[in-house]
């Protein structure tokens, strides 16, 4: 009987003790946590929507599942352009690849930010990667230049590209400003070396959304179209 | 004296937790990609494994035999979450770039392994030691380890280019260069404890 209670009494005593200090910590980085969740989607808003004004974010049923978006739009002189942004996700190497995109009315994807992934470090995780320019040497030198915001080189070069029609992918290494106009005159992006399966679960994703967009979009003009110019018009 | 230093320090050479001991490969050769992945990694693992060496060293007297593996785990788990939790609100950063690392830390044989070896049969203050000298070793074998991979593989250290326009070697960077760089530095290392032992 002993050999019986004493250890399960143990057990859960310790099992207790463990929860009771986890809840703990859990209400004192909560909030914070939440907070960093926060900047990081107002960061990804205005990172994928450069000069809009971004309207309420908007919860639709496409195909069975829920797809959220925001309509944005920016004054042009004196036209008014529509852009919206999403976030999608697809199946990586582990787990899924979550990404916003922002897009104008045309499906030119106006930038892209990957704001939750669980890639291999080094490989796949090189995709939310900020490259500096300077060398080792230049920066132990004190010779560093000074470069500014930085935008992680992976996302950075789906900004451009055409969302409606099929994203291909060239290996040709890291990305560089001289590749940028081959990679945009052949809709392509260069994959992540040894992470190939995470590049092709971005353009994915970008595909997914890009569908359930053009599904929502019309959902939402067939239902009101009077509603429908009140949530991009809302902003103003 | 002598005792409480060699403790701490035979997790550095004589009892290696990666190339003697030969556990915790698993996030050895995962994370050893970049040298800023493996110093946050060491540091991680090494707050788990000295918090869970106190730990368990405090309750190894009330602990059934039989059931010890899973109240050991339990702990482990425990510090980890309180690891990921911590890292997650205030080192967003780190909690991107190691993503699944952080919570698999849990099944890092190391501290299971100090825990069981080590932490249920010694007092308190020689198993903090033992976890920091583990740690220590762990982390600068990760180090050299990654130091190794990110030159050769990525061309880079500390993130910052080493030699511009130059094609690193991606053989490096993937799986099988952590397993030739592995094979070397236990080739090295058990050449210099021959060597010495004659």
């Amino acid at each position: 009987m002993n050999n019986i209670v004493k250890p399960t009494l143990v057990l859960g005593l310790i099992a207790l003790v463990a929860s009771m200090a986890l809840s703990h910590i859990k209400k004192i980085t909560y909030p914070n946590i939440l907070k960093q969740e926060k900047e990081k989607q107002e960061r990804a808003l205005a990172m994928v929507l450069p000069g809009y004004a971004v309207g309420d974010k908007v919860t639709v049923k496409v195909d069975g599942g829920d797809f959220s978006y925001w309509p944005a739009h920016k004054d042009e002189s004196g036209a008014v352009k529509k852009a919206y942004a999403f976030i999608t996700s697809s199946t990586g190497y582990s787990g899924d690849v979550v990404s916003m995109v922002g897009v104008d009315e045309a499906g030119t994807i106006l930038g892209l930010s990957i704001l939750q992934q669980g890639e291999t470090p080094g490989l796949g995780a090189r995709s939310v990667e900020v490259a500096s320019k300077n060398t080792f040497w230049q920066t132990i030198t004190g010779n560093a230049k000074e470069e500014g915001e930085m935008s992680p080189w992976f996302q950075q070069q789906f900004t451009g590209l055409n969302g409606k029609n099929k994203i291909t992918i060239i290996k040709k290494g890291d990305w560089d400003p001289s590749i940028k106009d081959e990679l945009l005159s052949r809709n392509a992006i260069t994959a992540i070396t040894g992470a190939t399966i995470t590049s092709r679960a971005t353009i994915k994703g970008v595909e997914k959304g890009m569908d359930s967009l053009a599904k929502a979009l019309e959902a939402a003009s067939q239902a009101a179209p009077a509603g429908a110019q009140s949530i991009t018009g809302g902003a103003r | 004296m002598k005792q409480y230093w060699e403790e701490l320090t035979k997790g550095i050479w004589k009892k290696n937790p990666i190339l003697i001991i030969g556990i915790g490969m698993c996030p050895t050769l995962a994370v050893s990609t970049s040298i800023s992945n493996a110093l946050w990694m060491t540091l991680a693992a090494t707050i788990v494994l000295v918090c869970s060496n106190i730990l368990v060293s405090m309750v190894k007297s009330i602990v059934p035999g039989h059931i010890r593996i899973p109240i050991f785990i339990t702990i482990i788990a425990a510090f980890v979450t309180i690891v990921e939790l911590t890292l997650n609100a205030f080192q967003p950063a780190v909690y991107q770039a190691l993503g699944i690392f952080i919570p698999l830390i849990v099944v890092n044989c190391i501290i299971l392994g100090r825990a069981e070896e080590f932490a249920n049969k010694n007092g308190i203050i020689f198993s903090a030691l033992d976890g920091i000298g583990m740690g220590l070793g762990f982390g600068l074998t990760l180090t050299v380890l990654a130091m190794i991979r990110e030159i050769l593989g990525a061309n880079k250290l500390f993130g910052l280019t080493l030699i511009p326009g130059m094609e690193p070697s991606s053989a490096m960077i993937i799986a099988p260069g952590a397993f030739f760089t592995l094979a070397f530095m236990l080739c090295g290392m058990n050449y210099i404890n021959s060597r010495k032992k004659e």
